[in-house]
């Protein structure tokens, strides 16, 4: 129904926040995973995910409004992958008591920055909040669209 | 999502325009016509109220669903009884005001 197309935008980027912070929960638990895959029987750290966003406007309908001229505001929003960082070395510390120290005593710690994982956390939360006010203000013009007449 | 009809009459409604100019509908026809509408928009509220029910459901049973697309199901569901709510007060008021007509 059109009058919940602004809902259901809404919604879409509700559960995109939600999955970015399901990411950094998972990123900031595993600041100490030192065994995260095996790669060539070797145990690899953790690496650092990010979500990217984009721009929901896959779909047949959407493409039809477009040929024909019509305005389309599209679907809202999409978590269309997770990368991993693999750009950003892992951190080595000295520690040759641990199980995964190499021959020098220095182990592989994932490449997780934690003051990054903070940022990334009140980002998320406050376009949490802002979709949350988006939302809000929709329903109120909607029932204020229901007083007209009387 | 429905897709949006290309043309803006569709065939029903170019048959239901000729009909028109040649036959008036009876109060019988014109009442069915009502009756059968209010019964799909009524179907439609019902839907939306479904909808938020099983979302409901869902949640509490503890499968994999958003607390947020439990809210906006139940808001929508709230909306639509709303619009419905105003849409039978209208429909009482123009009953009273025919029944209130001295004759």
């Amino acid at each position: 129904m059109s009058i919940f197309k602004s809902m259901n935008i809404t919604s879409s980027a509700l559960t995109s926040q939600r999955l970015r912070m399901d990411v950094i929960s998972s990123n900031i638990a595993n600041i100490d995973t030192t065994r995260a895959k095996q790669v060539d029987g070797e145990w690899e750290p953790y690496r650092r995910k990010t979500v990217t966003l984009s721009a929901n406007e896959g779909r047949f309908a959407n493409f039809l409004n477009k040929a024909m001229g019509k305005n389309d505001v599209g679907n809202g929003v999409q978590v269309t992958k997770i990368n991993e960082d693999t750009e950003t070395p892992f951190k080595l510390v000295y520690d040759p008591t641990h199980p995964d120290a190499n021959e020098d005593g220095y182990v592989e710690m994932p490449n997780v920055d934690l003051l990054k994982e903070m940022v990334d956390l009140i980002s998320a939360t406050r376009s949490y909040e802002a979709n949350i006010t988006v939302f809000n203000a929709n329903k109120a013009m909607l029932t204020k669209a229901l007083e007209i007449g009387k | 999502m429905a897709i949006n009809s290309i043309s803006l009459l569709n065939p029903t409604q170019i048959t239901n325009q000729t009909n028109k100019l040649t036959v008036q509908p009876t109060p019988y026809e014109a009442q069915q016509n009502f009756a059968s509408f209010l019964n799909e928009a009524i179907q439609s509220v019902n839907n939306q109220q479904i909808q938020s029910d099983v979302l409901t459901q869902k949640l509490i049973n503890g499968e994999d669903v958003d607390l947020h697309e439990v809210m906006i199901a139940s808001q929508k569901a709230s909306i639509t009884l709303n619009a419905t709510m105003e849409v039978r007060n209208k429909m009482i008021d123009a009953y009273q005001e025919i029944m209130r007509m001295s004759i």
